[in-house]
């Protein structure tokens, strides 16, 4: 056969150089400049063209320059790269490819009225498809051109008691209600525009249809949506996900009896999960061992047929299953897991006739689907749990009858903890450890390195003088440091060690102003100088939202392994969340060639969080956890020649 | 003496099997190939991942220029983050991804100047880079990725934790 594939790649690659060249046969023209109103300001682009019939926008038009500064889009383009990236303020990545009609939002997948191009040093991408991804609408009315912002989304979630529309738009929604009665209610989008007029049946949740329409001017468009209610459904008020997302829910009267039907007349066989079984997508994907909540089971109509979302809320493993046709039943068993919420049993878009979902065993939460024939069916971990696409085409007699696959969680702390340690401890290591409970942890591997003063301990509080770390509440991180750090040096000296603080004040530890490497690496000085047994670095956490909280003890190298479990075994008693040790490639715990572990105490952006780091009498707990930590560790590896303390 | 007939077997089997590069091609070209794009929870720790799909390699496109593209396209995706309704720890507002580079196994990524805006602590900046990292050497032949910022190498970023003046790996963490 090489001697065909001698000829043929070079004959594949004429033929498709031929058919690209035919495909880019029709020679772009170039336009006269469009100019058109966005928020009430003129915009000209000037570097236009037509292909195909459809506008194009050169990447460099100084009106194009100014829409994606306004709508804060940024993007993503230099010559030679074949990827036009823009990154839009959802945040979304609207991707474009020369020389290929198919780009993508997010992760939906659509055909462009023609593939970008190249002329010179410009690229030029289909306008009304740049737009789309804007979440913009080009519209005439015959005397002024209008970039209408556009109700973009309206994703539709259902379960059997509620249906939740997620409204998403080009512009900040505001939905006001303009007409309400025991069997409808009307939603008004002022300034949106949309593509989605039409009518949806539901017959779910409380929910009849939905009924979409426009009306207003180019100008000043008006986007309703008509929802019309089931008998006794309750109508829940409109709740803003940010500026331009809003959420709109509706509650059925009650929850319909349990009255899952019993799969028949074949019964589905007990999954094993290994018959035929196939790899997850992704080879790093490995489940978690707690349970987890299945939080809902939605279908919904697509191009190619139809999808239906499982919403997991953690890691978990699945097996799925379907039966030969006539029978054509599929279903998932999503492991370990717990349905929140009434079983399932409705109607679902076609091809899929009726989806069902239920907890099968104490462990076990089971979708099962009726397709009505034996369509394509494909099972992909998403973000949120599992995504079932059934294609409207007919699958192949020898298509998979069963598979299984991961959700969630590609690293588990299993595997973190496993890279870490030590495979056999070492024989002078078995000595009590003070309970940590793991003795897996206990045993870290040791470094070759030997501290001069072994008696020695540096304490580093973080930040301090010009850096002051996280600010909240009137708290500084700098200040709460020092504070806990020197709790913890005065418990230690009077327990017999000696303590060396980093700062004493609030102070830069090598000059105000300074560099952050300067910094950092005059603190991991101080201790690797003074050839300390340990270097413990106190700080407070903070994040952009409140929601985060806890405890964390993070680490670079192996030998930090053993110092920190203790630690964090201490600190899992000081009333916050414990979220156990991260291995990272932080500068001090990096650099410090002793044993080091680097404490966020808690986290300053959370309220309750916030309370305990404000308290003297918690950060006294801290640092009496912290120094019992300590104390477990250098029982449990004592430095050669000198005793235990 | 050949038979006559040789000369037809040969042009048959030639367009036969152009015809089946084509397909095979075009089967490519819908299908195409997809990257992991990884992103931390908020546990600080775990990850879970999103997949994004992939124009195939274009004829004409060097294996150099192909690695190119899918790392600059993975490090936008990783920095964009996963929809808006995913709980994950995400760059700072306006971060975006300046140029990519390719270095030998390194990539070289250039962070705007929005990611100086850290919240504070090593949860946020932690998080981040993790999701980062773990994205762009998910492509094959890529092992570590280089972090610059508006252009410039920094050793971290301010009051910051993380060491960033050489190349950040998986096995970082």
């Amino acid at each position: 056969m090489s001697w065909i594939s001698r000829f043929v790649v070079p004959i594949g690659s004429l033929a498709a150089a031929a058919l690209f060249a035919a495909a880019s046969a029709t020679p772009a023209r170039a336009d006269a400049p469009i100019t058109a109103l966005y928020q009430g300001q003129s915009i000209r682009f000037s570097h236009v063209a037509s292909k195909d019939g459809a506008p194009a926008i050169g990447v460099n038009d100084p009106g194009f320059t100014a829409l994606l500064r306004t709508t804060d889009a940024v993007l993503t383009w230099k010559a030679g790269e074949r990827y036009v990236l823009i990154t839009t303020s959802v945040p979304t990545v609207v991707s474009f490819a020369i020389g290929d009609r198919r780009y993508d939002i997010g992760p939906v997948v659509l055909q462009a009225a023609f593939a970008p191009y190249q002329r010179g040093n410009e690229v030029y991408l289909p306008f009304n498809e740049v737009l789309r991804g804007l979440d913009l609408a080009l519209r005439d009315d015959g005397a002024v051109k209008v970039l209408q912002p556009q109700l973009a989304s309206l994703d539709v979630r259902t379960s059997r008691d509620r249906v939740t529309l997620l409204a998403h738009g080009g512009a900040p929604l505001h939905p006001r209600v303009v007409a309400q009665s025991s069997s409808t209610v009307t939603y008004a989008f002022d300034g949106v525009g949309t593509a989605l007029a039409g009518t949806r049946q539901i017959n779910s949740g409380g929910v009849r249809s939905l009924q979409v329409a426009t009306s207003g001017t180019v100008r000043a468009p008006v986007t309703t949506v008509t929802v019309t209610l089931q008998s006794g459904a309750s109508v829940h008020a409109p709740q803003n996900n940010g500026e331009r997302d809003v959420v709109l829910a509706v509650t059925a009267a009650k929850a319909s009896p349990q009255t899952i039907a019993e799969e028949s007349p074949t019964p589905e066989p007990e999954p094993s999960g290994t018959e035929n079984a196939t790899s997850p997508p992704d080879g790093n994907a490995t489940p978690a061992t707690g349970p987890v909540a299945v939080t809902g089971v939605t279908a919904q109509a697509s191009d190619m047929g139809a999808t239906v979302t499982i919403e997991v809320s953690g890691n978990a493993s699945f097996a799925w299953h379907r039966l030969r046709d006539p029978d054509n039943r599929f279903w998932v068993d999503i492991k370990n897991a717990q349905l929140q919420g009434p079983p399932i049993d409705q109607a679902a878009p076609s091809p899929v006739v009726s989806m069902r979902a239920r907890q099968v065993d104490a462990t076990t939460v089971r979708v099962a689907l009726t397709l009505g024939q034996p369509n394509v069916v494909s099972v992909t971990p998403s973000a949120n749990g599992l995504q079932i696409d059934v294609r409207n085409d007919q699958a192949p007699d020898d298509a998979a009858r069963s598979g299984s696959g991961s959700i969630g969680t590609v690293v588990s702390s299993a595997e973190q903890n496993a890279a870490l340690v030590t495979p056999a401890p070492p024989d002078n290591a078995s000595s009590d450890s003070g309970g940590s409970g793991d003795s897996t942890w206990k045993f870290g591997p040791r470094s070759d390195y030997v501290p001069t003063n072994p008696r020695l301990i540096v304490i580093d509080p973080g930040h301090g003088g010009s850096d002051s770390g996280s600010e909240h509440g009137g708290l500084k991180e700098a200040d709460l440091a020092l504070d806990m750090a020197k709790r913890l040096r005065d418990i230690l000296i009077a327990r017999g060690w000696q303590v060396k603080l980093t700062r004493e004040t609030d102070v830069d530890v090598y000059a105000p102003n300074d560099s952050p490497h300067d910094e950092l690496q005059a603190r991991v000085d101080v201790a690797n100088k003074a050839g300390a047994r340990l270097f413990v670095s106190v700080h407070a956490n903070a994040f952009i939202n409140s929601g985060p909280y806890g405890t964390t003890c993070y680490i670079s190298k192996p030998e930090d392994v053993p110092l920190a479990r203790m630690v964090e075994a201490q600190l899992a008693q000081d009333g916050t969340k414990d979220d156990g040790v991260i291995k990272s490639h932080l500068y001090v715990t990096y650099h410090t060639r002793m044993p080091a572990v680097l404490v966020e105490t808690a986290f300053l952006t959370n309220p309750s969080d916030y309370a305990l780091l404000a308290s003297a009498a918690w950060r006294q707990k801290v640092a009496q956890e912290i120094a019992d930590g300590i104390g477990q560790y250098t029982r449990a590896y004592p430095v050669s020649g000198q005793n235990a303390q | 003496m050949r038979s006559p007939r040789f000369p037809l077997l040969v042009a048959l089997l030639l367009i036969v099997a152009a015809a089946a590069y084509w397909y095979f091609q075009s089967q490519r070209a819908r299908n195409g190939e997809t990257i992991a794009v990884y992103y931390t929870k908020l546990d600080g720790t775990s990850l879970g991942s999103t997949r994004v799909s992939m124009r195939p390699r274009e004829p004409g496109e060097s294996t150099a220029e192909h690695l190119h593209n899918q790392v600059l396209y993975a490090a936008v995706e990783a920095v964009t983050g996963p929809p808006n309704d995913v709980k994950a720890i995400r760059f700072p507002p306006g971060t975006h991804v300046r140029t990519v580079a390719i270095d030998g196994s390194t990539a070289s990524v250039d962070l705007s100047k929005e990611i100086d805006s850290q919240a504070g602590g090593s949860f946020g900046e932690d998080g981040e880079f993790k999701a980062l990292v773990y994205t762009v050497t998910g492509i094959q032949g890529i092992d570590a990725v280089q972090v610059t910022v508006d252009g410039s190498r920094l050793e971290t970023l301010p009051g910051g934790h993380l060491e960033l003046d050489q190349p950040l790996r998986r096995s970082d963490w």
